[in-house]
């Protein structure tokens, strides 16, 4: 059965004096639940993605031997509340040949699309909205979304920018969608399942218990991964779809004040769910090490633990964008269709065997000869 | 009370997306209304409790079908297109002549015929299905029955996909010139 965040809490005592609270009633308690636990996770991760693009300009500055932001509060900290401020005090610009429908829908496929995502994300063990029996695979599925919104951004501003931006984005992540989804699918299998709490369950909280060490094709299926989601999310050195040096800004070319503030939004959680969703397919996720029991000091230490491998994924991904320089068109579908995906395919050809040579166990495992 | 509603906002999404389909007259907007007709699907799989076909159905159509109408749409130029119709047969003229409404016309009756055949079932009451709870979740289930008792059917459909594979990759490749 599918495992959700009500599933847990019920377990518990003061779930029934919630129930009786009101009034018995099952579906409304649920929904209340639900409603603000997506509140709370949502204003998280908007906060998260705000506070990107303070942290990949303040990043930016230290690479590049500047300051970054440092006038608005400490250390430049409240940037982000004047970026959001300007940004929905911005007029509305609508081009005068836009297809108006899609040029309103565009932006919010892309926010529904990162945001759908979070439900399956799992910040804590209990603390999962939805652990889903398919978990990784919905969240691969829903979040194609955003190619979409790209691609209906481009197509629907009118303009010459936007539409090759639109075109480059689309192609470029259903393209990569492959050799990641492959390497994905190589962590199911030493998982047995495609459910988050199943793969997370899976491993250890030291570094020889993750999936990253467990053999040598998980390994280089990490980077596969890596390489593949900041192309998914459209990161340099991939962001080929917003090239500011030859398409002024790519698909959000023509967008103004928030419907811009969306794309951008997205963009930042994105990121953050990727990282998020390689922590705790390779890095070992959640889990706190020597301790499995589920009591609320150690559910805090396991969203602390998994926010840190999260967000230094995200520092990576930061540092990444301002050290490589971005690649052509031609050079970022080799580097997919001939490289990645193959490497992909042996990877997940090679767990396989690895799972039935060794019985399943990991190379700690064979080596120390326990668990 | 939850799949009540889950079942009543699909059902509306999909009739009501797939009407748009029909009634607009902007064919990227059809694509459009096309997608919110299969996401209405797949939260129709989601009623019946079939996770896992709900969320292919997304995987598939959403991520990749629809996408790939939308660059088919858009390489095309099919956004200008005039009707120049003058009799019933010519309402659409890129759509055939009266050899291809005929096998449509027959297509249409087979498929009425087979409908009745399922619709005459639903006065009676279905027997009860057995839950089985061998498996943990309903993926288990699929990938058990897929290497078991459907195994051919799962390694014809491959060799099918590896033949539309080559195919594609055949008639995408640069030609030679002599």
């Amino acid at each position: 059965m599918n495992q959700t965040v009500v599933s847990y809490l019920s377990k518990y005592e003061f779930y029934d004096y919630l129930l009786a609270l009101f009034g018995n009633n099952q579906g409304v308690l649920a929904f209340t639940i639900y409603f603000l636990l997506a509140l709370i996770i949502i204003g998280m991760c908007a906060t998260i993605g705000g506070l990107g693009t303070y942290a990949e300009r303040k990043i930016s500055a230290d690479l590049q031997a500047r300051l970054g932001p440092n006038r608005v509060g400490p250390y430049g900290l409240l940037q982000m509340l004047a970026d959001g401020v300007k940004m929905m005090t911005k007029e509305d610009i609508m081009p005068f040949t836009a297809d108006k429908a899609l040029f309103y829908l565009a932006p919010l496929l892309c926010l529904v699309g990162v945001f759908a995502t979070l439900a399956v994300l799992p910040f804590a063990g209990g603390f999962i909205m939805a652990d889903l029996n398919v978990g990784i695979f919905y969240l691969v599925a829903i979040s194609s979304f955003v190619g979409l919104g790209v691609f209906l951004g481009g197509y629907a501003s009118n303009s010459k920018w936007s539409m090759l931006g639109g075109m480059r984005g689309a192609s470029q992540i259903i393209s990569y969608e492959i050799p990641v989804t492959i390497s994905i699918l190589a962590i199911v299998l030493l998982a047995g399942g495609m459910g988050f709490g199943t793969i997370v369950g899976q491993q250890g909280g030291l570094p020889h218990q993750w999936f990253l060490f467990h053999n040598p094709f998980a390994f280089i299926a990490f980077f596969v991964y890596g390489v593949g989601a900041l192309a998914e999310t459209n990161r340099a050195p991939f962001d080929l779809p917003e090239a500011e040096s030859e398409l002024v800004s790519g698909y959000h070319t023509e967008y103004t004040g928030m419907r811009f503030g969306f794309f951008a939004l997205a963009e930042y959680i994105e990121v953050f769910v990727v990282c998020g969703v390689a922590a705790s397919l390779f890095l070992g996720g959640y889990n706190v090490p020597g301790i499995t029991i589920d009591i609320l000091p150690v559910q805090a230490a396991q969203f602390v633990i998994f926010m840190t491998k999260t967000l230094i994924l995200y520092y990576v991904v930061i540092w990444i964008r301002w050290t490589l320089p971005r690649l052509r068109v031609d050079q970022l579908m080799s580097v997919c269709w001939k490289y990645l995906t193959p490497i992909a395919i042996f990877n997940l050809i090679g767990c396989a065997i690895w799972m039935v040579v060794f019985n399943g166990k990991s190379i700690a495992e064979l080596v120390l000869g326990s668990h | 009370m939850f799949l009540e509603f889950l079942f009543i906002s699909s059902a509306v999404l999909t009739v009501s997306c797939a009407l748009g389909v029909l009634v607009v007259k902007n064919i990227m907007h059809s694509c459009v209304f096309l997608l919110g007709s299969l996401m209405g699907v797949a939260g129709l799989y989601a009623t019946l409790g079939a996770d896992f076909v709900a969320v292919t159905q997304i995987m598939v159509y959403v991520g990749g079908v629809v996408i790939l109408m939308l660059f088919a749409v858009m390489l095309t130029g099919g956004t200008d297109f005039i009707s120049r119709a003058q009799n019933l047969l010519g309402l659409a003229p890129s759509m055939g002549n009266k050899w291809t409404y005929g096998m449509g016309l027959f297509v249409g009756v087979v498929f009425l015929l087979t409908n009745i055949k399922l619709l005459m079932g639903l006065t009676q009451t279905l027997p009860t299905k057995t839950i089985n709870n061998e498996f943990p979740s309903t993926v288990t289930e699929i990938g058990h029955l897929l290497v078991k008792d459907h195994v051919l059917a799962f390694e014809i459909s491959s060799v099918l996909l590896l033949g539309a594979l080559v195919g594609a990759a055949i008639i995408a490749r640069p030609r030679k010139q002599n």
